[in-house]
């Protein structure tokens, strides 16, 4: 809810700044790149992932600002939802938090048939309720983030959550996990570290976007979350770090693969995605990054179109809207706290936007 | 011509025969439209069942009745089974009407007799109908953030510490699960307990009242040998409208049942319901067993809540005579 009154606000600045006539505000370049090409008038729809919607209504608006002959209409319906209307043809772009699954890029006609871009960039963090401990004191490694979430670890003093923070005084309290009762992405990017970095996990939970929890209670939505966590003493729970800043929950500090704790931060999913090389749709796990700063919990989120696009107009403003949203586009994630795409990842979005055509013609003009 | 003229001079008919009636007020016309509307509902009642059928299909050949025996709820591995989600909507549906029977009967006794205060019957029924009008999301907020922590604090412990002997009252509580949500359901089911009661109740006929009480009988004794057990048949109706109720109720009970899928002795714990499932799980369920799944689930709810509503009205209207009103 906080996010959606900071992209409110975001877009209230965007909208003074345009009034004040100081039109630098919106088409500053933050990448220096080359100009932006000039969307014929178009009305898009798109449909899917909850967890980027923030980023995409404070973009889509901003875009609208600064050509108002471009609408962008999104509704955040779910990913599942998203991905069956862009297979029924409903809608112009879908947005899902994990790329298509083979069966469903199978419902669609093949997965060359679709493009698939990551547009932005989020990361986890294991937010507490304990009284006495502030944040970032609680120091988790990925053997006690498993043990906690499989129930092998029940109390707040269990000689493995000692080791790590010998100078806290852990209570004798149960710990009461909380987790996603709908399904997620967030879901999904948790599930898949946890399965990165068990083997336990792996083989009695696995990974997916909703999962056959063995301890702890169900809450709706990150701000669900959010708030069983604050209502419950000795809960903890998986939130997107902006819901944890927002909210000024306490999160630990989490063990990362180089052997760092760090405290989750846009930041450091930069750090982490940036040591992935050769992501793609294909392969697009980044949790449990190397690096120094790596936050450990990370992943991208996707927006899918298809190649072939029937609407010589409808497409090339899609094409236009979209490689503006991963380069200039991106200084609108970064006042949500969603972490800014690695330069590398927005070169291969911006290689595979130039696959899109309409009657064999490429619909995407710029010179890079 | 001449037969033209003679009509129109002819005076008009003392006596209108029906036949001349229905086209003169076009009552055909009238008919006609409201037997197509009343179809309407009866179409609209099948396309739904059908709609519900056909894409539960995948799921019911793939699990077929096994589905109601199997509590593992798995979309990883899609393995899919109600037995945790019917469960917990028996067990808070019977909290709710253990909690809301004895309290509802003993309002609307207390609203549908001639004697005692009369100075609050009236606020009181407007309390009844406010209660009644509250939306359901609402109530949830209230319960999610007032009532959890009150449960966990002060109301649990107290059944642990006095009832504990019971597995029921057993185990740590955390203020959410198959107990706050059978009250939550309670306190929604209870402005409908009432009101059907009272009218039931209010139409037991004076006579037996007043023969009762000219025989020497208390006002106690009379509604309990007299009234009770002539209106016993409708009470049941009201009882089984209220479970109609709690059964199929969602968002409320989704806040604070802890929407865990297990089965648990203790009330404290964490459970899940029918409705709960669905309204969690249907925008990312991806693929036809596991969206099948969640149709199935929602099948096996249609059928218990239409069994228990075509049972209930039955039952009150045989009563009472007409149909039963909701608040």
């Amino acid at each position: 809810m906080k996010r959606i009154l900071v992209a409110v606000s975001v877009a209230a600045g965007v909208l003074l700044a345009a009034c004040g006539g100081n039109t630098t505000a919106v088409t500053n370049p933050s990448t220096g790149g080359p100009t932006m090409p000039i969307p014929p008038q178009a009305a898009l729809i798109g449909a899917g992932a909850t967890f980027p919607k923030p980023f995409y209504d404070a973009a889509t608006y901003a875009y609208n600002l600064k050509f108002s002959q471009v609408s962008i209409n999104y509704q955040g319906v779910g990913s599942g939802a998203g991905i069956q209307q862009l297979t029924k043809k409903t809608v112009d772009f879908g947005a899902s938090d994990v790329p298509l699954k083979p069966s469903e890029a199978a419902a669609i006609g093949g997965s060359d048939k679709v493009v698939q871009i990551a547009t932005t960039l989020g990361t986890e963090s294991l937010a507490y309720n304990l009284q006495g401990i502030s944040g970032g004191q609680l120091k988790l490694t990925p053997d006690t983030i498993a043990g906690i979430f499989l129930g092998t670890i029940k109390k707040w003093n269990d000689p493995a959550l000692k080791t790590d923070n010998g100078s806290l005084n852990l209570p004798d309290q149960d710990i009461r996990v909380v987790h996603r009762s709908d399904g997620s992405g967030t879901t999904y990017i948790f599930t898949d570290y946890l399965s990165t970095v068990s083997a336990d996990w792996a083989s009695k939970v696995g990974t997916g976007k909703s999962v056959s929890w063995p301890v702890g209670d169900g809450a709706s939505g990150n701000g669900g979350v959010a708030s069983r966590i604050t209502q419950t003493p000795g809960a903890i729970g998986y939130v997107e770090l902006a819901y944890v800043l927002q909210t000024k929950m306490m999160q630990a500090a989490l063990k990362n693969h180089d052997g760092n704790f760090v405290i989750p931060s846009a930041a450091g999913a930069t750090a982490a995605a940036n040591r992935f090389i050769g992501t793609s749709p294909s392969q697009f796990s980044i949790v449990d990054a190397p690096g120094n700063d790596s936050a450990p919990i990370s992943g991208y989120s996707w927006i899918m179109l298809y190649k072939d696009q029937s609407d010589k107009t409808k497409g090339t403003a899609l094409v236009d809207f979209l490689y503006w949203l991963v380069t200039d586009g991106q200084q609108y994630a970064v006042n949500l706290h969603y972490a800014k795409l690695p330069s590398r990842m927005a070169s291969y979005d911006i290689f595979v936007l130039k696959d899109v055509s309409s009657g064999r013609s490429a619909l995407l003009s710029v010179s890079s | 011509m001449g037969q033209g003229t003679a009509e129109r001079v002819a005076p008009p008919p003392l006596v209108v025969t029906r036949r001349q009636r229905r086209r003169i007020s076009g009552d055909g016309v009238f008919r006609a439209i409201a037997v197509a509307a009343a179809a309407l509902i009866l179409l609209i009642a099948v396309i739904f069942v059908v709609a519900l059928v056909i894409p539960a299909l995948p799921a019911v050949t793939r699990f077929g009745l096994g589905f109601f025996t199997s509590r593992t709820w798995d979309p990883v591995k899609t393995q899919f089974g109600a037995l945790a989600a019917i469960y917990g909507t028996v067990v808070t549906s019977a909290i709710a009407l253990l909690i809301a029977f004895p309290i509802g009967l003993a309002a609307a006794l207390y609203l549908a007799e001639e004697s005692g205060l009369r100075l609050l019957r009236g606020p009181l029924s407007f309390a009844i109908e406010l209660l009644a009008g509250i939306p359901s999301v609402v109530i949830g907020l209230w319960a999610f953030f007032i009532l959890t922590p009150l449960m966990r604090d002060k109301v649990d412990p107290f059944l642990n510490h006095t009832l504990g002997f019971l597995p029921l009252f057993r185990g740590s509580a955390s203020g959410y699960g198959y107990l706050t949500a059978g009250l939550v359901l309670a306190i929604m089911v209870l402005p409908i307990m009432i009101a059907l009661s009272r009218d039931v109740i209010r139409a037991v006929p004076r006579a037996l009242r007043e023969a009762s009480l000219a025989l020497g009988a208390t006002n106690a004794e009379t509604i309990w040998s007299v009234i009770l057990p002539y209106a016993r048949v409708g009470i049941t109706g009201a009882v089984l409208l209220s479970l109609g109720r709690a059964l199929g109720e969602t968002i409320a009970v989704t806040m604070v049942i802890g929407n865990r899928n297990e089965i648990s002795a203790s009330l404290f714990a964490s459970g899940y319901t029918l409705p709960s499932v669905i309204a969690n799980e249907f925008t990312e369920a991806v693929g036809n067993v596991y969206l099948g799944a969640l149709f199935y689930l929602g099948l096996v709810l249609v059928l218990i809540t239409i069994t228990v509503n075509v049972l209930a009205r039955l039952l009150v209207w045989r009563f009472t005579g007409s149909e039963p009103t909701a608040a």
